[in-house]
Formats: C-alpha cells, sequence, structure tokens
C-alpha cells in the first residue's frame, strides 16, 4: 500500500510490522516523532507491545537489553547526547549478543547546541558492536528497520538503522508500506535459544576472565563478519519479495556501463543530493559515479575494494568528523583500500556539519576541486564560511 | 566435579553465559578456623546430683516424645515419678533461665513425664543380660537401694534387695506423707524396678532379720538403710516429745495417731514440715518452733510456703530448752530465744541464747522433728573414723578387722550423705553400683570416675559410663555469658498448679497437680537447652556458604568442610553454645 | 525450636564471597522467599564476582548481569519482555548493592517505582563500595571510615535514607529487612512477591571485610544494628503506612560501634553525636508509624 509517511513515522510503521514486543525510549528531538507514533500504537491496541517510559536513553538501551534477554524484540530509538547517554549499553548489548534495533536519527553534538543532521553521534558508537545501517530515503529506512531485524536475529548482534536529523525523519514522501502477511512471511517471530529462563536457570554476562574474555570479541567480529554476508542475502530476499534492495555498497553510475573517472562516496540523504548534482554534472559533460555507502558495521572492506578500486579518484563526502583526524567514512575506505598496491587518490571532504546544506552545488564544488590541481590531503574542508 | 574446560571457540556460548555451577570450587581450602558441633554439659545437668541429662530431655519433651524423655531420665535415675514430686530440684538453682527470667520448672516436668509413662502403662524395654556378674546384696529399700539394685541389674548382676519393713521404699514408702508421694504413684515405680529381676526381701532388719554372715556370701554389699533413729533434742524432759518420723510412719501405715489439740512441731526441715502438715490434715493445731531464722530452715522454700498457706504458724529464733507435763494433762513447753550470731564453719548462721527471757507455750502435744541417727541394727563403722571416701555421695567401710574378711561393702544414702535428700540418695545407689560393677569386672574406677562425672561438681553419668552419646560430650558446663540470649524471648515461668486449701487443710489429696501436655510443652520451650543442638537450625540458616547440611528426618545436622570456609557465623549464632570454632588442623 | 523457613536451597556452594560474606547469608534467604519462578538481574556489585566467572554460577534461579547503574531499567524491561511473553508468573528481582541503589543507579531505580513497574528490587547494603575495595557511598554511616574518607576525615554527612525516597515514590511496598532476622525477611520477601507493582526491600548486609570485624559477628552485627535501631525493621505501604516490625531494646549505639574497625577513630563526642542522630530518626520513625 502505497502512503505519504514522515520518515520518522516510516520507522514506527516499520516497528509496528515487525511486531516488536518492547519499546522503551526517552524524547530527544529529532527522534520524538517516532516515539510519539508508537506510543499511540501501543496505547490504540494496533500494536501489541509494552513501551517502557524511561527516565533516560541510559535506561531506554538497559530496559531492551534486559527484554531481549527474556526474549523479546526490542526497539529502542535516539539520537546524538541520548545515544552518547547510551554508549555503555551499547557495548552491553553487543557484548550480550542481543539483536535490538535501534532507530538512530543523526543529530549533532553539542555544545552548542544544535539539534541538525550530523552523522558524528552515531559514527562515535562504531566500535561498539552494533551494525549500522545508513538510509537515503524514507522508503529505505521503513524497508532498513526490516532488514535489520532479520539480519540482528540472524548473527545475533545489535543494529542501528541510521536516518538523518529532519531530511529524513521530518520529511513526507510516498512510501510502499509493505502488507503484515508479507513481512510476517520475511520476518518470523524471533525465537532466541539464549534466554532468562527459570526453567533452564543460566548466568548471563558474568565475569569473563583473560582466560575468556578475547574469544568472546573474537565470537563478536566473527558475527560482524558474518553480518556482512547475510546482509546481502537478506537484503537480496527483500528484493525478491518485495522489489526493493539495496546492497551494502551500491554504484550508481553516471552513465549505465560506464566507468567514469571520478567516483564520489556518499551516505544517508545525501545520496539522493548527489544524485541530482551527478545529472547535473552530466549535462556539462562531467562523469561522476556516485557510490552509496549503506553499510557501514560490519565495514564491508572486501565491496569496496572491488568497486572504489578501479577508479583515478574517490571522493568522499563526510558529514562527520573525528578530530584531529577528518571525515570517518574517507578514513575508513582509505584503509580499505590501502590493502592493495595501486589504489585511487582520495578525496575527503567534510561538509555540512550542524545540518548545513549540503546542496547540488555543494556536490558541484567538490567535484571541482577534486578534478582541479588540489592535491589529495587527509582532511578537505567544504563550504567553511569564515 | 571439577572446572569446565573447552576444546574449541565454537563450544563457547555466544556470550559470557555460565555452562555450570560453582560447586567445583572447594572453598573448605580457604579454611583456617573449622566450626565444630559440640555438646557441652548444662549447669542442670551438673547441678543434679543424678547427673540427669535434662537439657537433652527437654528437647525431647519438646518434639513430644514423652516416652523418650522418660527413658532418656531413667538412663540416670529410676525414680522420676518420686523425683518429679519431692526433689529439692538443685538443677533448677543452677538453671541459667534463672539470671534471664525465672529458672525452668524441671521439676514439675519430670513428674509430667513419669505420670505420662505412668498413665499409659509404658515399661522400660527389658536390661539386656550382660554376662560375668557378681551376686550382690542391698540393704536397705529406700532411694538409694532401689537405685543401686535398678542399675546393678542392668550391669549384669545379681540383685538381692532386703529391708527392714514389709514393703519397699523406706522414707518415700514410710516417711514422706500421701500428699506429697501418693503411694499409688510410688508403687507404679517401684515396680517397674522389681519387675525387671530384683529380689525383694521385706521384714528382714539388718542385725537381727538379716545377719552379716549371710551377707558374706555376697561378691558386695550395699548398705542404705537410712537414719531413722531420732535424735536427742537435748532439752530437759524430752521424754515427753514424739518422735516426728515414727509418727509419719504411723500415718502411712493407715494408722490415725492420738494427737490432737495443740502441737508444738520442733524442727525447721523437711521432717518438720511433713509432720506438721500432716497433723493439720488430721485435724490437729500444730505451730513450727524453729532455732534459727524462716530463711535458714534447710526444708524447701516451697514446703515452707505450703505450710504457711495452709496456716500453720511458724515461731523462729526459739529453741526448747524444757517439757513440763501439767497437771490437767499436756505440756509447757519453755523455750530459750535466740539470736544469730555469725555464720559456723559450715556457712550456716550460729544461733545463740539472745539474753532475753524465755518463751513458754501450754500444748498438748511436742513433736520432734530436727534430724536423726543411723537406723537400728546400722554397724558402729557408719558414724566415724570407720569409713574411707568412694565418691561424692558412697564411702565404703574400710576393710579392718572384721570387715577385711568381708566382702566390700559401700554405704550409701542418709547414712553419709551431708544433704539428706532423695536424690543425693538416687545419687549413692548410682555410684554405688558404678563402684560395684568396676570393682567385679576388674576395672579401675579411679581412671573411670573422672570421664564419668558430669561437670566438675557434679554426679556421675550411668550414660557415659557405658559409652553411651553423653561420653562424647565436652565436659564443659555452659555458662549465661556463653548463651546467645537474644534468640529467647522472656516468658513466665508455670508452676503447677495445686488443689485448693481447703482440699489441702482437710485431706491426704496429693497437693501438687499434674499438669498438662500442653503445659509442659510450653514450660519446656523455655528451656535453653544449654550446650546441646536442638535442631534450631541457626547454623544451618545463617550459612553463608550453604555448608551446614541437615537430614530432616534422621534430624541430623553435619557441616560440609568441602565447602565451609570457617567464617564462625554459625556457632556466633548458635543460641545455646552447641558448637565451637577451633584452628583447622594442618 | 526450629524456624519455619522454606527448605529450598537455590544458592550452590562454591562462590566467591568472602568469608561470613552478609551479601551472601541475604541471598540465601532472598530465594528462600521467593517462589519457584524468578529472575535475577545483577547491576555491578559483589554479587557480581560472588556469582561466579563464567562458566559457572553459584545460583540455580536465571541471572542477567548488567551495568552498575541499570537496575531499575533492566528490570523493567525482563518485566515487560515476561508480560510480553504472557509470563506473568516469574518474578523479575533487582539484586543491586548500596552503590548501585543509593548512587548510581538511583535513578533508573527512581524512574522504574515512578513507573510502578512490577518488580522486586532488592538492595543488599553493605555501606560502601566493597567491590572496589571500600570506597565511601550514598550509604556509608557518619563517621566511618572508608579508603575514600580516611580516618583523619571520616564520613562527615549521614546516610541517605532510601527509604524515604522509595516511599516518597508511594510504590505499594518498601521494607528493611536484615541478615539477623530471617523470618522477616522471607516474610518480606514473599509478601513483596504477593503484591503488584514496585517493591523494594532494604536489606542490611554486614561486610567483615570492609568493616574491620572479624567474619563471626557478621549476624551479630547486623542484630546490633536493628537493636540499637540504627537500621529498624519497618515496612511502609503506599508510601504512607509505617509499620514496625520489632521493637528494639534500644541499646547505646555503642554497642554496634565499638566492636568495628571502621569506627575506632570516633570519640566520645562523636559517639554522643551519633546516638543523638539515630534517637532522632527513630523518633521520627515511631511518629510516622503512629499516623500510620
Amino acid at each position: 500500500m502505497r502512503r505519504v509517511l514522515e520518515g520518522s513515522h516510516a520507522v514506527s510503521h516499520a516497528v509496528e510490522l515487525a511486531r516488536v514486543k518492547v519499546i522503551s525510549a526517552y524524547p530527544i528531538t529529532p527522534q520524538t516523532h517516532i516515539v510519539e507514533r508508537l506510543a499511540e500504537l501501543v496505547a490504540d491496541g494496533v500494536l501489541d507491545a509494552r513501551f517502557i517510559r524511561v527516565e533516560s536513553e541510559h535506561s531506554a538501551m538497559a530496559a531492551v537489553i534486559g527484554a531481549a534477554s527474556a526474549g523479546a524484540r526490542s526497539f529502542t530509538a535516539s539520537s546524538s547526547h541520548g545515544l552518547a547517554l547510551m554508549h555503555e549499553m551499547l557495548h552491553w548489548a553487543a557484548g550480550a549478543r542481543l539483536p535490538v534495533v535501534m532507530a538512530e536519527v543523526n543529530r549533532a553534538m553539542g555544545p552548542g547546541w544544535n539539534i541538525w543532521a550530523d552523522q558524528t553521534d552515531s559514527l562515535s558508537q562504531r566500535d561498539t558492536g552494533w551494525i549500522q545501517l545508513y538510509c537515503e530515503d524514507v522508503q529505505e529506512v521503513l524497508d532498513t528497520i526490516l532488514i535489520a531485524y532479520k539480519l540482528a536475529e540472524r548473527v545475533s548482534l545489535p543494529a542501528m538503522v541510521v536516518l538523518d536529523a529532519f531530511f529524513l525523519s521530518h520529511t513526507y514522501e510516498p512510501v510502499e508500506v509493505p502488507e503484515q502477511d508479507e513481512v510476517d512471511a520475511f520476518l518470523p517471530a524471533w525465537e532466541p535459544t539464549e534466554i532468562l529462563d527459570p526453567a533452564d536457570p543460566h548466568a548471563f554476562n558474568q565475569l569473563a576472565s583473560p582466560e575468556y574474555y578475547m574469544e568472546f570479541r573474537y565470537k563478536i567480529q566473527q558475527a560482524m563478519e558474518d553480518a556482512l554476508r547475510a546482509h546481502d542475502e537478506i537484503d537480496a530476499e527483500f528484493g525478491r519479495r518485495f522489489g526493493r534492495s539495496y546492497g551494502a555498497v551500491h554504484r550508481i553510475p553516471c552513465r549505465e556501463g560506464e566507468r567514469a573517472p571520478l567516483a564520489l562516496v556518499t551516505t544517508g540523504s545525501v545520496t539522493g543530493t548527489a544524485r541530482v548534482a551527478q545529472a547535473a554534472l552530466r549535462q556539462k559533460g562531467i562523469g561522476v559515479d556516485v557510490v552509496k555507502l549503506k553499510l557501514f558495521r560490519p565495514f564491508p572492506h572486501e565491496e569496496i575494494r572491488r568497486v572504489l578500486g578501479p577508479y583515478d579518484r574517490v571522493i568522499v563526502l563526510d558529514r562527520n568528523i573525528s578530530f584531529g583526524s577528518g571525515g570517518i567514512f574517507a578514513s575508513e575506505i582509505r584503509a580499505a583500500l590501502a590493502l592493495r598496491g595501486e589504489q585511487p587518490a582520495v578525496y575527503p571532504f567534510v561538509a555540512g556539519l550542524g545540518g548545513r546544506d549540503i546542496t547540488p552545488q555543494t556536490i558541484e564544488s567538490v567535484v571541482a576541486r577534486a578534478l582541479g590541481d588540489e592535491p589529495p590531503s587527509d582532511i578537505l574542508w567544504e563550504g567553511l564560511k569564515l | 566435579m571439577s572446572p569446565v574446560t573447552f576444546r574449541s571457540v565454537r563450544d563457547l556460548p555466544p556470550m559470557s553465559r555460565s555452562t555450570d555451577t560453582m560447586l567445583w570450587n572447594r572453598t573448605g581450602s580457604w579454611r583456617f578456623l573449622r566450626p565444630r558441633y559440640q555438646d557441652k554439659v548444662a549447669p542442670c545437668a551438673e547441678g543434679c546430683p543424678a547427673a540427669e541429662d535434662i537439657a537433652r530431655i527437654q528437647i525431647l519433651l519438646g518434639q513430644g516424645d514423652f516416652e523418650a524423655a522418660w527413658l532418656r531420665i531413667r538412663e540416670e535415675n529410676p525414680l522420676p515419678g518420686v523425683c518429679g514430686r519431692v526433689c529439692y530440684h538443685p538443677c533448677e538453682t543452677a538453671c541459667n533461665r534463672g539470671e534471664y527470667d525465672d529458672p525452668v520448672t524441671v521439676n514439675s516436668l519430670e513428674r509430667f513425664l513419669a505420670d505420662h509413662a505412668w498413665k499409659l502403662g509404658l515399661s522400660p524395654p527389658p536390661p539386656e543380660p550382660a554376662a560375668g556378674g557378681g551376686r550382690v546384696a542391698v540393704v536397705g529399700a529406700g532411694p538409694a537401694g532401689l537405685t543401686a539394685a535398678y542399675f546393678l541389674l542392668r550391669l549384669g548382676h545379681e540383685v538381692d534387695l532386703f529391708d527392714a519393713r514389709e514393703e519397699p521404699g523406706g522414707l518415700l514408702r514410710y516417711g514422706i506423707p500421701e500428699y506429697r508421694l501418693p503411694l499409688d504413684a510410688l508403687a507404679w515405680e517401684v515396680g517397674l524396678i522389681l519387675n525387671e529381676g530384683v529380689r525383694f526381701h521385706g521384714n528382714r532388719r539388718l542385725g537381727s532379720d538379716l545377719t552379716w554372715d549371710e551377707l558374706s556370701g555376697y561378691d558386695a554389699v550395699f548398705l542404705a538403710v537410712g537414719t531413722w533413729k531420732p535424735a536427742p533434742l537435748g532439752a530437759e524432759g524430752e521424754e515427753h516429745a514424739q518422735d516426728g518420723l515414727t509418727l509419719l510412719e504411723a500415718i502411712r501405715q493407715g494408722e490415725t495417731p492420738e494427737v490432737s489439740g495443740k502441737v508444738a512441731v520442733i524442727g525447721g526441715g523437711n521432717t518438720a514440715m511433713d509432720v506438721a502438715r500432716s497433723l493439720l490434715r488430721l485435724g490437729a493445731e500444730p505451730a513450727v518452733y524453729y532455732r534459727r531464722r524462716l530463711q535458714d530452715m534447710p526444708a524447701l522454700p516451697e514446703e515452707i510456703q505450703e505450710a504457711r498457706e495452709e496456716g500453720i504458724p511458724f515461731q523462729t529464733l526459739l529453741a526448747p530448752k524444757r517439757i513440763e507435763p501439767l497437771p490437767q494433762g499436756g505440756f509447757r513447753l519453755v523455750l530459750t530465744t535466740m539470736e544469730i550470731l555469725d555464720e559456723d564453719e559450715g556457712g550456716r548462721p550460729r544461733a545463740v541464747p539472745s539474753g532475753h527471757p524465755d518463751v513458754e507455750v501450754e500444748v498438748d502435744a511436742v513433736v520432734t522433728a530436727i534430724g536423726a541417727g543411723p537406723s537400728q541394727g546400722a554397724p558402729a563403722e557408719v558414724t566415724g573414723e570407720g569409713l574411707v571416701a568412694e565418691g561424692l555421695h558412697l564411702k565404703r567401710i574400710a576393710p579392718e578387722g572384721e570387715w577385711a574378711a568381708r566382702p566390700p561393702v559401700l554405704v550409701g544414702g542418709d547414712l553419709v550423705n551431708d544433704r539428706k535428700a532423695v536424690v543425693t540418695a538416687i545419687a549413692s545407689g548410682k555410684e554405688a553400683a558404678l563402684v560395684i560393677d568396676t570393682r567385679l569386672r576388674g576395672r579401675d574406677a579411679t581412671s573411670i570416675w573422672p570421664s564419668i562425672r558430669v561437670g566438675r561438681k557434679g554426679g556421675v553419668s550411668m550414660n557415659r559410663y557405658l559409652s553411651g552419646d553423653r561420653a562424647a560430650q565436652q565436659d564443659h558446663v555452659v555458662r549465661y555469658d556463653e548463651l546467645n540470649t537474644i534468640y529467647f524471648r522472656f516468658q513466665e515461668r508455670r508452676e503447677r498448679p495445686r488443689i485448693t486449701l481447703e482440699e489441702r487443710r482437710t485431706g491426704f489429696d496429693e497437693v501438687k497437680m499434674r499438669i498438662s501436655a500442653s503445659l509442659a510443652l510450653k514450660e519446656s520451650e523455655r528451656c535453653f537447652h544449654c550446650g546441646q543442638c536442638d535442631q534450631c537450625d541457626n547454623c544451618y540458616l545463617f550459612c553463608p556458604d550453604v555448608s551446614v547440611l541437615r537430614d530432616l528426618r534422621a534430624g541430623t545436622r553435619e557441616i560440609n568442610y568441602d565447602y565451609c570456609k570457617g567464617c564462625g557465623v554459625c556457632v556466633v549464632e548458635c543460641p545455646r553454645n552447641a558448637m565451637i570454632l577451633e584452628e583447622e588442623p594442618r | 525450636m526450629p524456624i519455619e523457613l522454606p527448605v529450598h536451597e537455590r544458592m550452590y556452594s562454591g562462590h566467591l564471597a568472602c568469608p561470613g560474606c552478609g551479601a551472601a547469608i541475604a541471598m540465601r534467604f532472598l530465594l528462600k522467599g521467593l517462589g519457584e519462578k524468578a529472575v535475577l538481574s545483577i547491576p555491578a556489585c559483589c554479587w557480581s564476582i560472588i556469582g561466579g566467572p563464567f562458566p559457572y554460577t553459584a545460583l540455580q534461579v536465571p541471572v542477567l548481569h548488567t551495568a552498575f547503574e541499570t537496575g531499575g531499567a533492566v528490570a523493567s524491561g525482563i518485566r515487560a519482555a515476561l508480560d510480553a511473553r504472557g509470563d506473568t508468573e516469574t518474578q523479575v528481582v533487582t539484586w543491586a548493592g548500596d552503590g548501585g541503589t543509593f548512587d548510581i543507579g538511583l535513578q533508573s531505580l527512581s524512574g522504574a517505582a515512578e513507573r510502578n513497574e512490577n518488580i522486586l528490587y532488592v538492595c543488599y547494603d553493605n555501606e560502601a563500595y566493597m567491590n572496589t575495595g571500600v570506597q565511601s557511598s550514598g550509604a556509608t554511616p557518619t563517621g566511618a571510615w572508608t579508603t575514600t574518607t580516611p580516618t583523619g576525615s571520616p564520613k562527615p554527612t549521614r546516610k541517605k535514607d532510601i527509604m524515604q525516597i522509595m516511599a516518597a515514590h508511594r510504590i505499594p511496598y518498601a521494607a528493611t529487612a536484615s541478615i539477623a532476622y530471617p523470618e522477616d525477611m522471607v516474610r518480606k520477601v514473599q509478601k513483596a512477591v504477593s503484591l503488584k507493582g514496585t517493591k523494594f526491600l532494604h536489606v542490611y548486609a554486614p561486610c567483615p571485610t570492609g568493616w574491620k570485624v572479624p567474619s563471626e559477628i557478621s549476624v551479630k552485627l547486623a542484630r546490633l544494628a536493628v537493636q540499637t535501631r540504627i537500621f529498624p525493621l519497618y515496612e511502609v505501604e503506599e508510601g504512607v503506612r509505617y509499620t514496625i516490625n520489632l521493637e528494639p531494646v534500644g541499646y547505646l549505639v555503642d554497642e554496634y560501634y565499638r566492636t568495628q574497625g571502621r569506627f575506632k577513630h570516633l570519640t566520645r563526642e562523636d559517639l554522643d553525636r551519633i546516638q543523638a542522630q539515630v534517637d532522632e530518626s527513630w523518633d521520627r520513625l515511631k511518629a510516622l508509624a503512629r499516623i500510620g
């Protein structure tokens, strides 16, 4: 059924379709629409779930950890400072191997207070053991929530579905909403084996001495590696069932069947802008292939090398920054490419922090800079005003 | 149980999740102190001349196992029904509960158990035959003789029990009045002893109907003929006075003595009380005259109290000086007024004439009850230097002169005891049985004695002599300050009910009534069970290491030293000091 | 007289508690009070260690170890999941130390209590951060030595009144309990289990190691804390109905303080001041019980 949905509500309806049993959340702009709608759905009896309105994001994550440990498909949503407050428990959820799914609305970190789009919040949680999936549009947000559950439950790791503040969370788009029975067929009820059960009592998440700790970490890494393959399978299955699939890394060529000399790597809603810029540039005779990175954790090293390796030049557009280093996607991509001897020149642009617009012009500008005489650098800033 | 090992990463659970228990971890290796169950001696047991295991008896009683409790008494004392009525209960004086609120009414509980057995017609299991015993003569069938006969038989000896009177019981049968010790109660208990195979020979008075030649045919003789001979009053005209014991015997025989009107009863002991109260019941008007003060009277406080309740007047600090017959009949009793000066060597207050004028009273009769001497027929040696000590309540005629050729003659009961009482006589009888058994079996009594004495100053235990469970007791008498009294609640002592004053003044019905089982259970709850595990389960409950194992069916507790860390909480929380913490043996 | 308590034993020997550990005793009583179906959530505390390292457990109930400050929230989540699965019977219990309750976990506990989550939250109070080596917590009493309140500057302030805090949430049931009074504690656990909503138990659990006392007086100290009125046994229903469960003998606080190494530096004046505090708190409690 085709509906016009706000990005946040697309999340809410995906959660409903996923038949989530426990939701726990604490309000933070711009995540609020997601949980408000969920609270309504639960209150109205549309969604048969428990909604725990906790007193902090830390408790929200703790609550869904408790719920998932007791075998309930669980959901939370947060953003920015809320996510940062959850940090400890993000580690806990992953270490406990709980397939919790969270919608994370990318928002800038303070100070100064800033509620607008910025990826530094989610990327700061890079090492917590969460699967991270970045979405381009509202349809993808809805679909990815469903994919995320299936993936998380397959590999027993938590998953974060990331959407940009306002550009996605507060934007209405026409969305194809799958039917419940179709979703049920794709995503059956979760049947966990490792749960709190008085009939089979175990102690979970207990002290792990140096004798064992490393092996548990190794197992998380293995699960992440499994998740790479699993994501592709599930994404493909989703495509077969619903006609839409996204890929972990998706190349959008300037001209079908050709390879442009320049690749532009984007994440999140900027990909949509890049599509527009790509068309404009094509008209000006400049060929740019857009490469959309959806799956950040696990990082698709091989796929990145396969897709980006043949290019002469690669632009990475980062709406985030790791201070003292640079754009985080860029740094990961360069690290992946570095495994091969010959590699493209990478132009790591930082742009659009704190919700500053990344327009087609911004993209045309970075393309011009990358094709010009400006040498590659560790960090390139685009759009600084002062 | 050994620690889990994993062969590969694949074997590991996905997260840090238990697959086994901690039981492999034998925390007992942490221990440097070791708790242990250790029964100790309760002060009541030490206080009891018969060394009854009172704390254990109370535990059994509290569990409702009245028969087991009764049999437990009979391990040390064959006359609980008697003692439960007439004992001076030094156990209660020693009771740690006395420091808390009031002592446990051990005495009435003892009677309860005996009466319960009586009422149900219980009889103890027959003694197991033991080979290698001898033939023993017991002369005197009072409490000492009966006890000796009982234990000797159980130890495997043949026993002939002689008495000057027709029936067995001695003072119990012919001295103590019916209202304190009903004949049927006595007869039942004496019957239990005789039924086990003791041969009783009545009307055999030593010296006349029973000769030393005959007695010399035995392997050993126990002599406990009591002190029935009246003591001299030391007053002018004392031939006009009647002897109290003779009077009591007459009453016990069913005679009605010709004593009426105002009667002066001289003395302050239990016999004086018995005489005065018996006379009252016969319609006379007795008054008690005593040379010291009320608090100095050797009679049991409860006897004095009951006598006074019954309306018998007590005149104290008056010593008889002269008894003058009056022309119109009756007597004038002249009494010297006394005063208390200080204590004599034995710690008794010394009474001396005060110098105040004498007191004169006119009475219809004077009855003396001031103590007595060895009964007729007792050899002269029992009064003087002819005795050597054998035990706390036992002497032996020195094997000199004609005695050298005779079998050993042990002497006990009132003949030798400083405190002349039923329970001390029972102690004599038990000691006699023990000494005779050791002699006849060639065992060394002196080495055995310390191990069977209960506490430092207590009586000897037959259970210990026979290597029963009391042999394992640590011979430490538990003091009040060694108890964890927080676990006890203040509870009023429940005295046994008595018949009405009117009934008491007019008849010989037993004054103290039987107590109900529920009352007995309630009262028994008050017992601290000093030094004896009563399975209160504090040790089990407070163990942080789940290392006290219970066998609920067997009613036993055991420490699991595989895991016990030796924290000692169980020992501190034991309310009754039935555990100890000692250094871990290395 | 045998104490009539459930005979079942859901704790194994071999756990890692120090000898005489009050928290281990408290756990036994909790498990005796709980029915067959229970789930424990244990935020960071001594019991994170006591229960055993991977792959072992000392408990026969499922346990979810969790982060320090999450006692209230994790339990809420477990409860929600069980309810969602239709299991309303299994008791969800948080078992937390005083640091995890009075301090770092207070917010999440307050959240759970405000939502009146159907959970039992048990704080076993050993009056400091013992697992980390005896640092002062909000539960550390006045005058106590800890490694962060050294004898030169012992804890100047009073112990937080966690019961009043919990009562202020108007939860159905809050009660104090002590390892020295097992019947009382087990009864309170059973009562808590029978009620719906948030139940809070504040359990006094001495730590011989941290208090510098011999292990064998662990229970005795807990008893003295009650009998000196330092830690009275009482219940608060619906946040307002106070019931004192045991009338203490009212020993002077000296009886309790003088036996412990952590208080040995205290002067006569210090003890008098503490006595005055105890008296004042007791009077307030009595007054509340009268109103209730």
